[in-house]
């Protein structure tokens, strides 16, 4: 029962909230019955005076008419007379009471029957008469009692004409407005929004202005509206188009991101999977039992060994904003091949990375295999003699054909290298190199080993000599060869070198010893000098003699 | 040779009473009523029908002179202040009533003084020069 007021306020208040017509028509009809109201009131107040005014004055017209006649009764005191004007005035309905004396004589006194009652403010018009021969002689008195109630029931009557007037006009007016209303705004604008709901914007669509309205505002309404549709379907066909086109996109994408050869993923900052695609599970080489959770399983998770790396990676990567690399190798059974895979991680948000998985187990394999090759190489790619491994081979293969094979061995090591590479580059310091490696050859036999083990130095073995001498003039030669201008395109330089010479012991040498001997020779002659050779004597020339 | 003269006087009255009032109007009453006086008010009371009757209370019967007179036009003009019409039309009212009636009419003066003279209620009024003795002056109304 209590929403029910509420209801009816509600109601109510729709019903002027939701149509024109209401409104307009409230909003003229109030004022107007305000107003009408008002009017009636004044003018019933108005009305009541000027009747009572109006009453009193044709009362007193009344009077003068029978004055005569009253002259002439109360003169003579004729009652019949008298009698007579008194029921000639009391015929008045706003006379209550006649009264007509002659002195103290009453000649004549009438009740109206149909008086309302006694009057507390009567109003008495009473009048001297005077004699018809003498008008300063008075005779009489005539007097009447003013029926206000009458005046007043008059006045109300026609007060109340004069209201129902005003309010049939008030009335008139706010139908006829209503009506207007609703013929020139209303009904127009209801016949738009019909239309406007019934209308599809992926046609071409308009709304027709009512045809009286085509001018007017309304008219215009409808223009603009019909403006805005059109740049609405404009607008709509365009999203349409761009939402189309984004679905292809967006396709295609998927497709790619699907049927990837790389595994792609999504990652947060703690390493937790959001998204990924088949081709990461596979390279991952989860079974059914491993597959990830999306937002629960972490990266590490999936990769035990790795997983304080990933998560180091992870941080690096967000904390530096730039993308990382990291070749992890796959933690499976014993009995398979090892597998590999390169992890990629790119930021893209505060706490997010997308990540590139890749199988790079044949790059992997491929690396390790060049490595193997690279161990079993004994040329220095650079000059085209033998690195330190092939030396080591030939000096070994040396002593493994004679205990005291007979070699002297001539460490190399070039004076001012530092100067040439500085001033002009590892290419000018490749090309010094190469050029020795020629000089070096030019001055050795077929059978000799040499190497470069490293830097710049070089390794000459030479293979029967057993003669200082011999060796110390082949030194020499090789360092007076070395010391002559190298040209290096339009410009030359001029390097210099050190040789220090050894020869196999008899009774258990070595490769490395005599290796080692050679280089403590260079050594030797290094400090005494650059362009120095130096030889290492053997300890023991008795045996050398006794050999010799 | 008092004819001739009265005649002549009269002749004279004629042109002269339509001009001017020569004559002065005088109120008879019967002698024998014992009246000596009466006012102009007394006259007219009982002319008018107010009251048909002298003061001393003995009934009064008025005498008109002819409606066409001189002397009842300026009676009425003097005591009234009424023109013969007024009149005419206050008696017009009064006959409905039925109570009163206005006075008895007679031609003359000459009847008039007869009447008075010979009922002792009469009352007339007539030109002073017509009154003999046999009725008493109540009145001399003067313009």
């Amino acid at each position: 029962m209590k929403s029910r007021p509420n209801r009816w306020i509600r109601w109510l208040d729709a019903g002027v909230r939701g149509s024109i017509v209401t409104r307009t028509t409230l909003a003229i009809l109030a004022p107007a019955m305000v107003l009408g109201l008002t009017f009636a009131w004044l003018a019933s107040v108005s009305v009541e005076h000027s009747e009572q005014q109006r009453a009193e004055s044709r009362l007193q017209q009344l009077l003068s008419t029978v004055e005569r006649t009253a002259q002439i009764a109360c003169y003579l005191k004729d009652r019949s007379i008298a009698e007579e004007i008194a029921h000639g005035l009391i015929s008045n309905r706003a006379v209550s009471a006649v009264t007509i004396t002659a002195g103290t004589l009453t000649l004549s006194h009438a009740d109206n029957p149909s008086a309302h009652g006694p009057d507390p403010h009567r109003v008495v018009i009473a009048r001297p008469i005077a004699s018809p021969f003498d008008p300063h002689e008075s005779v009489g008195n005539i007097s009447l009692v003013v029926d206000r109630a009458a005046i007043h029931a008059e006045a109300a009557s026609y007060s109340r004409a004069l209201s129902l007037a005003l309010g049939l006009e008030v009335t008139v007016v706010a139908v006829v407005v209503a009506i207007a209303v609703y013929l020139f705004s209303t009904r127009p604008i209801k016949a738009v929004s019909n239309e406007l709901h019934r209308i599809r914007f992926d046609t071409s669509a308009r709304l027709h202005a009512p045809a009286n309205n085509r001018f007017d505002e309304i008219g215009s309404l409808v223009t603009d509206v019909n403006a805005l549709i059109a740049s609405l379907g404009e607008l709509l066909n365009t999203e349409r188009e761009l939402r189309m086109a984004h679905e292809v996109g967006e396709r295609k994408l998927r497709l790619i991101f699907e049927k990837a050869e790389s595994g792609l993923f999504v990652l947060d900052e703690r390493g937790v999977l959001e998204s990924w695609n088949p081709a990461f599970t596979r390279l991952l080489r989860l079974s059914a039992a491993q597959l990830p959770h999306s937002g629960t399983t972490s990266l590490q998770l999936l990769l035990p060994p790795h997983g304080a790396d990933l998560g180091q990676l992870i941080r690096q990567c967000l904390a530096t904003g730039q993308a990382y690399d990291v070749d992890l190798e796959l933690p499976i059974a014993e009995s398979s091949h090892p597998a590999w895979i390169g992890v990629t991680l790119n930021p893209i948000g505060p706490t997010t990375l997308q990540g590139v998985v890749n199988d790079i187990t044949q790059r992997k394999h491929d690396e390790l295999l060049a490595r193997q090759l690279a161990s079993l190489a004994t040329q220095d790619t650079l000059t085209g003699l033998l690195n330190r491994r092939g030396l080591d081979m030939g000096l070994t293969a040396a002593f493994a054909v004679h205990a005291t094979p007979e070699l002297a061995v001539l460490q190399l090591d070039l004076d001012f290298f530092k100067e040439v590479n500085d001033a002009h580059g590892h290419q000018g310091g490749d090309q010094v190199l190469r050029h020795v490696a020629r000089i070096l050859e030019r001055n050795a036999r077929r059978g000799d080993l040499i190497a470069r083990p490293g830097g710049d130095e070089f390794v000459v073995a030479l293979v029967g000599i057993a003669d200082p001498a011999k060796a110390e003039q082949i030194a020499k030669a090789i360092i007076s060869e070395i010391q002559q201008p190298i040209s290096l395109g339009i410009q030359s330089v001029q390097v210099g070198a050190s040789i220090g010479i050894a020869f196999v012991l008899p009774g258990g040498d070595s490769a490395e010893g005599v290796l080692s001997r050679a280089d403590s020779a260079m050594y030797t002659a290094k400090r005494a000098g650059r362009g120095q050779v130096c030889l290492m004597q053997a300890p023991a020339p008795p045996e050398a003699g006794a050999a010799a | 040779m008092q004819i001739a003269l009265r005649t002549l006087l009269a002749l004279a009255a004629v042109p002269a009473a339509s001009v001017a009032p020569a004559q002065t109007l005088v109120v008879i009453v019967n002698p024998s009523m014992g009246v000596q006086h009466l006012s102009r008010r007394e006259v007219l009371d009982i002319f008018m029908g107010r009251y048909r009757t002298f003061p001393s209370g003995a009934s009064a019967l008025p005498i008109d002179l002819d409606v066409n007179s001189t002397e009842r036009r300026q009676f009425y003009l003097l005591l009234a202040h009424k023109e013969p019409a007024d009149m005419g039309s206050y008696w017009a009212r009064l006959t409905f009533s039925g109570k009163i009636s206005p006075p008895f009419a007679v031609p003359d003066a000459r009847m008039a003084i007869d009447i008075v003279a010979n009922n002792p209620n009469a009352i007339a009024y007539v030109d002073r020069s017509a009154v003999d003795q046999r009725v008493r002056i109540a009145l001399e109304i003067t313009p």
